[in-house]
């Protein structure tokens, strides 16, 4: 099944057979995970969505179309499902701060290299956090899924200049949190507009 | 709108580097003119690389479990994997390289197998070496452990290996279990070549690995990394991986364990390197293949004219990732010419 590609994977799943779902599962497992995790906070939430999507892609497999992107399809879903999550009001309380297994870093890093990478981890959760949902997810999928904007515009159901504008408050924010510097230009931006 | 503003829209774009030729040219442009908007660009890369920091986590096994389940599918394994009572069918050319390795082991350790076996492990009794021992019906009843010096380092066919876990050092050894007709453990130092050649079949074939691949390849970076055990047939693993597997996040391990692997490797290796430098779709791909070629030339191993053609092409083209670009040019700096 490793051989085969995506769509033609999801051929045999429309034909009824689902024997490709373990290979499909791992080829977009963790992608699905992090991003859902990053996106609700939670990692039991994170689990129910890898659930729900990989269910609702066999039962749907349908409306899967062989000329699209599984990955567009699957994060539609899943952002589906995140944003659908958050709405319910008690789900907000249940945001938790859970501390998971993350990959291992590469051991050759030096104890300094490994110190300031977790204290950049702490600090970019939490720049995350202070986003709205709409560019938390815009930012998740730009920067750690590498999609593109036509990409994520398809699955935030808005236009591409929509995305552009929400990754750059969400950059916008996160520079400040991250780096401490605002936007440093307002001297060029005022003289001109 | 300011221009300014217009251009700041544009920096994240241009950190993933999806601008068309002539924006990216047209911001690169405005940001080496504007004081203001240098900083700014400044200040979006310090943040970009810190976000790189957020470590990937890890999902739990259960949750698989749990959608197989749910899909009707028997936990853990895929449909065509599912094991029953019934002794499973491998392909001959399965059996006869186990059968092979079986028969050298009854060779090189004599009563290995007859004194701990009750199944009906029969083999040739003409003395044999590794090219004439043939097929023969076998049958191993429980997992066991097979010293690596003792099998053969030729593995025919595809023998189809599952259930791959890579084990902890002990001593001065190494191991690696799976499931073959049964759940065999081969042991070995990491030069022995039957444990280089086992440890890059597994690799290349990714084949039945019950961790993810990405660990599978930091287990095998970990031992082959160290100048002692450096060997080319493992860089030339990984090279494979790096040059065929669809996740990039297998390819950008593969290619940061390259990076680590001294020098020297294989001819194959430098050139899926230099392949993976030119048309890898993803820049970390890149940044990792060209730090592995900048650590070759470093190392003083002499670049052949076409690898020394492509770090000069990518150290000038201009819509290559900037960092890719600077670490060509230090790694045509530090060529030794042949
Ligand atoms: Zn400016």
């Amino acid at each position: 099944m490793k051989h085969l590609s995506d769509q033609e994977l999801m051929a045999v799943v429309q034909g009824g057979d689902y024997s490709p779902a373990s290979e499909i599962y791992d080829r977009y497992s963790a992608r699905i995970y992090n991003f859902a995790f990053r996106f609700l906070k939670n990692a039991e939430a994170a689990e129910d969505a890898v659930q729900e999507v990989f269910v609702k892609m066999l039962r749907h497999a349908n409306q899967f179309h062989g000329d699209a992107k599984l990955s567009t399809w699957l994060f539609s879903i899943t952002a589906n499902w995140c944003r659908d999550y958050l709405r319910k009001a008690d789900n907000k309380a249940k945001e938790s701060d859970d501390v998971l297994v993350t990959l291992p870093a590469p051991n050759e890093l030096s104890p300094e290299r490994n110190l300031e990478m977790r204290e950049n981890e702490v600090r970019v959760r939490k720049a995350l956090e202070a986003l709205t949902p709409e560019q938390r997810e815009a930012i998740l999928l730009s920067r750690y899924q590498g999609l593109s904007y036509a990409e994520i515009a398809q699955i935030a159901g808005c236009s591409e200049g929509a995305v552009k504008t929400r990754v750059f408050r969400a950059m916008e924010t996160l520079k400040k949190a991250l780096t401490g510097r605002d936007s440093g230009g307002d001297r060029c931006l005022n003289a001109i507009s | 709108m300011s221009e300014c503003h217009l251009m700041r829209e544009s920096m994240p774009l241009l950190l993933t580097e999806s601008l068309d030729r002539d924006r990216r040219e047209l911001t690169h442009q405005h940001i080496e003119s504007c004081a203001a908007c240098g900083d700014e660009w400044a200040a979006y890369r310090d943040s970009w690389a810190i976000m790189g920091d957020l470590a990937e986590v890890e999902v739990p096994a259960r949750v698989k479990q749990r959608f197989l389940e749910a899909a009707g599918i028997a936990a853990g394994a895929p449909l065509e994997q599912r094991r029953s009572n019934v002794v499973p069918f491998y392909r001959r050319t399965s059996a006869k390289w186990l059968a092979q390795a079986a028969g050298v082991v009854i060779i090189a350790g004599g009563a290995y197998f007859a004194g701990n076996q009750t199944g009906a492990l029969r083999v040739d009794p003409t003395p044999a070496t590794i090219a004439n021992v043939q097929q023969m019906p076998y049958s191993i009843a429980e997992t066991r452990v097979l010293p690596a010096s003792q099998i053969s380092p030729q593995i025919e066919g595809r023998p189809d290996i599952q259930n791959v876990q890579f084990l902890d050092h002990e001593g001065d050894k190494i191991g690696l279990s799976f499931d073959v007709t049964s759940r065999v453990t081969v042991t070995g130092s990491p030069s022995d070549r039957s444990m280089v050649r086992l440890l890059s079949y597994v690799l290349e074939n990714n084949k039945g690995l019950s961790a993810s691949p990405s660990r599978a390849i930091e287990w095998v970076k970990e031992t082959y990394s160290d100048p002692q055990f450096a060997d080319p047939e493992i860089a030339s693993a990984l090279a494979k991986v790096m040059r065929s597997d669809q996740h990039e996040g297998v390819r950008i391990r593969a290619a940061e364990s390259l990076k680590t692997m001294p020098a020297p490797v294989a001819g194959d290796t430098r050139e899926a390197l230099i392949d993976a430098l030119k048309n890898d779709p993803n820049p970390a791909v890149r940044i990792k293949a060209v730090e592995a070629l900048a650590n070759l030339a470093r190392s003083g191993e002499a670049l052949d004219p076409a690898t020394i053609d492509t770090l000069r092409a990518k150290s000038v083209q201009s819509d290559e990732n900037l960092y890719v670009r600077a670490k060509a040019a230090e790694a045509l700096s530090n060529i030794k010419l042949q």
